[in-house]
């Protein structure tokens, strides 16, 4: 069963996420900050992080930088989860060598297609 | 209750009370849910809060919360104002997404100028993000004008685009804010020297090329998780030569000894001349502020 662990401070749009992804046999975690989402990254790390952009103690990008500073997590595929305009997150994911992104909000019926396409691909 | 502007009706039920009744952990709380839908959320926590008043220069005193006093005091909105002498800021202005389009934006925007002008504090300034359009209408309304387009940029960590020229020398304290008295760009208040001072963790470089092309560029260092993480609020100065190419080798130094670090460079003004060297030196541009002014008495 793959494993996903969705950085949200948003508990509406965690929530959202957690269902769409276990309904399809995802495991899901969550982590409501950076700190608590590089500690549980870094305790078990999962096979994709879907990661929202604008957190309230780091910035996703900050994170994304620790994230790859970490051997166990340097090819784990990181998904940003954003709502900003397509071509800024398009040009912030590639700069931050993200593997890609999804607009928010999410599209429920496709969801877990779009994570599932990533897991397929892996990692950098 | 404020005094609101002729034509605008609030709620018998809302009221304007001093920030300084809650909390920083209240605070934040109401903050981020007024951001939960913009286009940059920009959420925070106590923390971080807490640092940004100090940083910034927030009279919680002179700051406004809107509440509704039928629903057990329940938090609407929020306005902050920083205090400098001789200008004021207007910041974390928000008010809950079900609580809009009924004056409370306006009324806090107004309770905040009012303080001001009491104080009377020559000059109001403020920065929204570029296309929110209902924020921008409102405060052109209230007497403020566009001054400037700034910009947010970043960096992710990677050494410099080439290998940098000239000589530089490090410094760190009050050897590097010294460089300050001699700065010659035009600040907003988060890059204001008193936001640098504030912040702490300052260093600079300065530097001498070999064609006689010389600057300096002050910058701070934050941590995450304790270790450096993150380089910020970037201030550079070209004393001769031109200033792209004097900006490509100081950021280039930079880059040479951090090479590690992630860059957030906030309200670069869209015409420093040192903004060729930032995207140069592999900066994106993430998102555009406006700044506005507005004198007083104006609204």
């Amino acid at each position: 069963m793959p494993s996903v662990l969705v950085v949200e401070d948003n508990p509406d749009n965690a929530e959202l996420a957690r269902r769409v992804l276990s309904a399809r046999g995802f495991e899901v975690r969550h982590a409501p900050d950076a700190e608590s989402g590089l500690e549980m990254a870094v305790d078990q790390p999962p096979d994709l992080i879907l990661l929202d952009l604008g957190l309230p103690d780091a910035d996703g990008q900050t994170l994304v930088t620790w994230m790859r500073r970490v051997p166990a997590l340097a090819r784990v595929p990181i998904v940003a989860c954003t709502a900003w305009p397509e071509e800024t997150a398009q040009r912030m994911v590639t700069a931050y060598g993200c593997d890609g992104y999804i607009p928010k909000p999410i599209n429920v019926a496709r969801f877990a297609d779009q994570i599932a396409g990533y897991l397929s691909r892996g990692g950098r | 209750m404020a005094v609101l502007a002729p034509g605008i009706q609030l709620s018998a039920s809302v009221q304007l009370v001093p920030a300084s009744r809650y909390t920083v952990a209240q605070l934040t709380a109401a903050y981020n849910q007024t951001r939960v839908d913009y286009l940059v959320p920009m959420p925070m926590n106590a923390a971080r809060l807490a640092e940004y008043i100090h940083t910034y220069d927030v009279d919680l005193d002179a700051s406004v919360v809107a509440v509704d006093a039928s629903a057990d005091g329940q938090i609407l909105g929020l306005a902050m104002l920083g205090v400098r002498p001789g200008r004021s800021w207007i910041t974390r202005l928000g008010v809950l997404p079900a609580s809009r389009r009924g004056g409370i934006g306006r009324a806090l925007l107004q309770a905040l100028l009012q303080t001001s002008d009491a104080r009377a504090i020559p000059l109001n300034v403020l920065e929204v993000i570029k296309n929110n359009t209902p924020a921008y209408n409102l405060f052109i309304q209230c007497g403020f004008i566009a001054r400037h387009e700034l910009l947010v940029l970043r960096r992710p960590p990677g050494p410099p685009a080439s290998a940098p020229a000239g000589r530089v020398e490090w410094l760190e304290g009050a050897d590097a804010l010294a460089l300050l008295a001699g700065r010659a760009d035009t600040p907003s208040w988060i890059t204001e020297t008193e936001s640098i001072t504030r912040a702490g963790h300052v260093q600079a470089l300065t530097l001498q090329l070999p064609d006689g092309g010389a600057g300096w560029l002050v910058f701070q260092e934050q941590t995450f998780h304790g270790l450096p993480m993150l380089l910020t609020r970037l201030t550079l100065r070209t004393l001769a030569g031109a200033p792209a190419e004097v900006g490509r080798a100081m950021l280039g130094h930079l880059y040479t000894r951090f090479p590690d670090l992630d860059t957030q460079a906030e309200n670069v003004l869209e015409a420093d001349p040192h903004l060729p060297a930032f995207l140069d030196q592999g900066f994106v541009e993430s998102f555009r502020r406006i700044e506005m002014h507005r004198f007083y008495g104006g609204c």
